[in-house]
């Protein structure tokens, strides 16, 4: 919109502007260039308002009603069964980084110690970062918001992630190490 | 907007639905504690959501219980200002 349109005002609307003005003082002008409901603002009563507020807290149970019905349908367990890597070529204390149970679901297998594997999904449950394996620190760290897991139990040791990472449930056979499947508990 | 303009210099009509004497307290009242219990209500929201995200069904039931149950108060409390309305 040109500037020249802006300065054609229309002949009603022109009238409307001088009486409004006449009313008010030099101070309150501004509200002819930048109108709004003024005189309906007036009309929200206190009791409205708490009307209002009832309904919203309707729609905030209605919100938690719906999570608590879908948490019915939720699967608790997720994926199949799929190999990850030889049990050998895992040293004690190291990781080793694979996708579970999705191709883009990245996941971390620790060697905790002689024969004993654990598995958890390597996404922060605080904003999804990607979680790594701290050998020095013997913890499992998200690096974003200095998250810390412990090794274990994937249970949340420090900072802000609010549940513990999911576990991936872990088989061996034949010297090859299986995810069964991963707990979203 | 050609109605009576107040607040720099205008005149300001009554308000059409003002409380009747005495009755102000009542309704602030009211309305301060629709306004607590619903952030209570927000919170309960964020906490199910958590509870959900864990996989903790019945958490996730009872917070969902706990609002309905400040929601029913909340329509309560409207019901007694309208039947205290009625009687005055």
């Amino acid at each position: 919109m040109s500037t020249n349109e802006n300065d054609e005002v229309p002949a009603n609307r022109a009238s409307a502007s001088d009486e409004i003005l006449s009313n008010r003082t030099s101070e309150g002008r501004w509200q002819v260039e930048f109108p709004f409901e003024w005189d309906a603002d007036d009309l929200v009563s206190r009791r409205q308002l708490l009307r209002w507020s009832v309904w919203a807290s309707g729609a905030l149970f209605a919100s938690t009603g719906i999570l608590a019905a879908l948490s019915f349908t939720r699967e608790r367990r997720r994926g199949n069964r799929a190999a990850i890597v030889k049990a050998s070529e895992v040293p004690v204390g190291e990781a080793h980084y694979f996708t579970y149970p999705g191709p883009e679901d990245h996941a971390v297998l620790l060697h905790l110690r002689e024969g004993r594997f654990v598995a958890f999904s390597n996404k922060c449950t605080h904003l999804s970062c990607a979680v790594y394996w701290s050998k020095e620190r013997g913890r499992l760290l998200c690096p974003c918001h200095a998250g810390v897991f412990h090794p274990e139990t994937g249970d949340v040791l420090a900072g802000p992630p609010p549940r513990p990472l999911p576990r991936i449930e872990l088989h061996e056979e034949d010297g090859m190490l299986y995810a069964v499947s991963e707990s979203l508990t | 907007m050609t109605g009576p303009i107040h607040g720099a210099g205008g005149v300001a009509p009554p308000p059409p639905t003002a409380p009747p004497p005495g009755h102000l307290g009542l309704v602030m009242l009211g309305l301060s504690m629709g306004i607590v219990l619903m952030a209570i209500q927000l919170w309960l929201l964020t906490l199910a959501f958590n509870l959900y995200l864990l996989g903790d069904r019945r958490g996730t039931v009872v917070a969902a219980i706990v609002s309905g149950l400040v929601f029913l108060g909340g329509l309560a409390m409207l019901r007694v200002l309208r039947w205290t309305s009625r009687r005055r």
